[in-house]
């Protein structure tokens, strides 16, 4: 019963190998959370260093209010079920169940009582004097369960309790475990390589490759927006189809040219609105996914309908599964990038060799890149690729015209302009039509229409009125021509090199009346030549990150936003460069040792100023390994 | 015709059978020979040597038992080999026991370099350190039994490797199962692992037991100088054999003592084997 945060978690082995990167997430109160991803993607690290069993590297793990990071395993009131059960093979059902109760040292009553009620919800009282080796592998991972739950822990941690289960019973303990989950109201995290236990269980569910976290979502989400090509193949059986192709803007519509293919299909570029327009020049490759069940038969021809010759096929009873190719001299066989699977619930002759007209439902097209894989439709783009120009100092886009404020003054000009999404704000004075409002995730995506032309901004609150007064935030915007970054936004994040010191010192201190003179130690940071002291919480994570030695010789990295910085009379040296002015809000350019730094100010300063940085705020990056440690 | 291929077969298995078993008789009785000549010799009522020429007794009586154990001072022997096994067992048993699981299941600095170093100065005869161990306990004054139990418990701990290979095999997710439900370290070995590892527990015994029960070398070096009040079996027998006369007058009563000193081995032995039970993490984790 209670939040699992975890906030830049690593995992790093002594050989430099990162089995888990960068792992943040916020578990709520008697979520099912699922990890799952293909072996070796560190799911279940993460649920180790959750219980305790494996050493965090870095980051911070709180379960409820505390941070467990140093904690003992049985210190944290979590429980876990194993793989291959881990029950005590010397003791009786009834022995191994109780035994967390009786190194508790509760009374014998009530031990006594608490095991039969687990064992009477799990179904195994008739085998209570058994031991384990006498049971099947279901009955053990009952009694597994049983452990786990009689001791009514905040947190069940499930390592792939059903791996070692046949199928059948699969399912039925699948089912059970949402059923405890629902009678016990814990908060429940699940290891699985399994997506179908994923997405059946699972109120929310984090995908991971490679130490990295592709997605976290509802099962419904990841299902509809994969943001990447992992999590849309991962997702999903029949696997996704995917193939290679380009997309070609004409006008309103965009074609889709299939690679290997003669296949061509043409949709109209409203559904494609948050695509980049660098991938609509149809010669960007992408990845074109569909899934199986998007693909049918079609009587008669239509718009996108392509040709496929069938290959084999599968039948599965309620519904068949027809391979086939979208390259006509291909075979269907190999899982190529021309392969399709069509999920088809007619019955139909059809051999291998036909020829068949299939419709794609274009409306649930995913697109990839074919570099990077990520999604080219994101559910919220990053930013409005839009055509722009400068003249006399106003920027004109969507035929909309504002004032540059100082700060991003330029000559006139034709070019891009990339709006970030969020760099809309709702309080200037061009006026928008609100087409729609999403909520995604903790924010909501509006699109909006600035005459008759769509532009997308993410807002905090959900906007009900059919328009809506916004701004530009000048700050985020880039403006691109003839190749070059003409406008170029602010960066958000300022960098300094620093060092973790000790620093001895004499100080007063008094004692039953007295004032003594005493030599303590303070820990902090060095940025130049100043002296930082670290809070007691920042200093324990630096150690534990990186232990007593390394802790003081490892190169970090200082980050803080221009607005947690202050002028001051003492800090960091730097000399101002120029003043950005940028209408509603001022920054100062400055030049601190070989780099350079935006600073938040009122007015106008010149010439040498130093700079304190809100320790609240910053974050500490070792360079080395590149972790995020504060 | 499928008959007589069958039946030439059945054969044919027989006979290589049959070579096998003459082979295996052959030599369980070279190995067996020497044991029944002592059994046998140790019952002879009339005084002969061993180079009598005859093997069955004249005369069947246990006088050389009643010479051994009133004549002689083998029961004070025996007592002291007695003493120190079993201290050195006890001692033996819970250090590699102990130094075994902390090798198979906490990870730390050196730990490989450490259990290679032991393997490698393991190999090294003992003896080699005779002459100082020698020095360092005479100094001590400890040329006697408990300088024996410190020689042969010494280096106990080198004795991990069958045992840790054992624990190995006890998987790991028990101890992490029961250190989530509550357990310490210590209520993990205690609770967990030890009653799991009987087999090899026994193992540990017997061969802790054995090896201080048998030994010449360093006995003879430590006590066999001294007073004969502290000799060991092993030493005090050698001296009999050492000398001629009594090598002839004493050898069916060393015999003797030769069967009273394997009893105690057999006895654990038929004791400690009902543990040594196959199977015992049956059901623990899927196999």
């Amino acid at each position: 019963m209670a939040n699992v945060s975890l906030k830049h978690i690593y995992k790093v082995y002594p050989n430099g190998t990162k089995a888990v990167n960068d792992f943040n997430m916020e578990i709520q109160d008697k979520e099912f959370i699922v990890f799952v991803g293909p072996s070796g993607c560190g799911k279940s690290t993460t649920l180790r260093m959750i219980a305790g069993l494996e050493d965090i590297s870095a980051g911070e793990l709180k379960i409820g209010d505390l941070i467990v990071n140093d904690m003992e395993p049985k210190d944290r009131d979590i429980a876990m079920v194993f793989q291959n059960y881990a029950l005590y093979p010397h003791m009786t059902v009834y022995e191994n169940i109780a035994f967390g109760l009786r190194l508790r040292k509760l009374p014998k009553d009530e031990i006594h009582n608490k095991v039969l009620e687990a064992a009477e919800i799990l179904g195994i009282t008739e085998y209570l004097n058994k031991k384990p080796k006498e049971m099947s592998g279901g009955q053990r991972q009952r009694v597994a369960l049983g452990r786990a739950i009689v001791r009514e822990p905040k947190v069940m941690l499930l390592d792939e309790p059903l791996s070692n289960l046949d199928a059948k019973l699969r399912t039925q303990m699948r089912a059970e475990i949402s059923k405890l989950h629902a009678k016990l109201q814990t908060t429940f995290i699940y290891v699985t390589h399994d997506q179908v236990e994923a997405m059946t269980m699972g109120t929310r569910i984090v995908v991971m490759k490679n130490g990295f976290v592709q997605q976290i979502d509802t099962p419904k989400n990841l299902y509809n927006y994969p943001a990447n090509k992992f999590v849309a193949g991962f997702i999903g059986t029949p696997q996704m189809n995917f193939f290679e192709g380009t997309l070609l803007k004409k006008g309103d519509n965009v074609v889709i040219k299939f690679d290997n293919s003669e296949a061509e299909i043409t949709v109209p570029y409203s559904m494609l609105y948050k695509a980049k327009p660098a991938y609509l020049d149809g010669n960007a490759k992408v990845y074109i996914g569909l899934r199986p069940e998007d693909a049918t038969i079609a009587a008669d021809g239509g718009n996108a309908v392509i040709k496929v010759k069938v290959s084999h096929k599968e039948e599965l009873g309620s519904e068949t599964l027809i391979y086939g190719d979208i390259n006509l001299e291909g075979d269907g066989y190999g899982e190529g990038s021309t392969r399709i699977i069509i999920k088809d619930t007619g019955d139909r002759e059809l051999n291998g060799g036909d020829i068949i007209d299939v419709a794609l439902n274009l409306n649930r097209v995913h697109l990839f890149d074919k570099e990077t894989e990520q999604s080219v439709l994101p559910r919220i783009p990053e930013y409005n690729y839009l055509d722009c120009e400068v003249k006399g100092g106003k920027l004109k886009f969507l035929g909309a015209e504002l004032d540059l404020p100082e700060a991003a003054k330029c000559g006139d000009l034709k070019g891009e302009l990339l709006l970030p999404t969020d760099a809309i704000t709702f309080n200037g004075n061009l006026k928008a039509e609100v087409v729609s409002c999403e909520k995604i995730g903790g924010v909501n995506l509006l699109a909006l229409t600035l005459n008759g032309k769509r532009l997308y901004a993410v807002s905090p609150e959900c906007v009900e009125a059919k328009t809506v007064n916004i701004g530009v935030d000048f700050k985020k915007i880039t403006v691109i021509s003839g190749g070059e970054k003409v406008i170029a936004p602010m960066p958000e994040v300022n960098e300094f090199a620093c060092k973790f010191v000790k620093k001895k010192a004499v100080e007063e201190v008094e004692e039953n009346g007295k004032t003594k003179k005493k030599k303590v130690i303070r820990f902090g940071f060095a940025v130049g030549d100043n002296f930082f002291e670290a809070s007691e919480e920042n200093s324990q994570k630096i150690f534990a990150a990186l232990g007593i030695k390394k802790a003081f010789t490892a190169g970090l990295k200082m980050e803080c936003g221009a607005y947690d910085l202050t002028v001051s009379d003492e800090g960091i040296a730097a000399s101002v460069i120029e003043t950005l002015d940028y209408g509603v809000e001022k920054f100062l350019k400055c030049k601190v040792g070989e780099g350079t730094v935006y600073v938040k100010c009122d007015g106008e300063i010149k010439g040498d100023i130093h700079l304190l940085p809100d320790f609240e705020k910053v974050g500490i990056v070792e360079t080395e390994r590149d972790i995020k440690i504060i | 015709m499928e008959k007589q291929k069958y039946a030439s077969k059945k054969g044919r298995e027989r006979l290589s059978l049959a070579v096998i078993y003459t082979i295996l008789i052959l030599i369980s009785l070279v190995w067996l020979i020497p044991f029944f000549l002592i059994v046998i010799l140790s019952l002879r009522g009339e005084a002969a040597g061993m180079s009598a020429g005859y093997i069955f007794p004249k005369e069947w009586s246990f006088k050389n038992y009643i010479t051994l154990f009133t004549e002689t001072q083998f029961l004070r022997w025996y007592g002291n080999t007695l003493l120190v096994s079993l201290v050195v067992t006890i001692f033996q048993t819970i250090i590699v026991l102990m130094t075994s699981y902390a090798l198979s299941r906490l990870r730390f600095k050196m730990r490989k370099p450490l259990m290679n170093l032991m393997l490698i100065l393991g190999m090294f005869p003992g003896f080699l350190s005779m002459t100082a161990v020698y020095f360092i306990l005479d100094s001590m004054h400890f040329t006697n039994v408990i300088g024996l139990i410190l020689v042969y418990s010494a280096s106990s701990a080198m004795q991990y490797y069958i045992c840790k290979g054992f624990f190995d095999t006890i998987p790991k997710s028990l101890d992490e199962a029961a250190r989530i439900d509550g357990a310490s370290r210590h209520t993990v070995f205690f609770k967990i692992i030890l009653p799991l590892a009987k087999p090899i527990i026994i193992y540990t015994i017997l061969t802790a037991f054995i090896a201080p029960w048998g030994e010449y070398m360093f006995s003879s070096l430590i006590v066999g100088t001294g007073s004969m009040d502290n000799y060991t079996v092993a030493v005090g027998m050698w001296k009999w054999l050492e000398n001629p006369q009594l090598r002839t007058a004493y050898f069916p009563v060393f015999c003797a003592a030769a069967v009273i000193v394997s009893i105690p081995i057999t006895a654990l032995f038929i004791w400690l084997q009902r543990y040594y039970v196959e199977g015992v993490t049956g059901g623990s984790v899927k196999g």
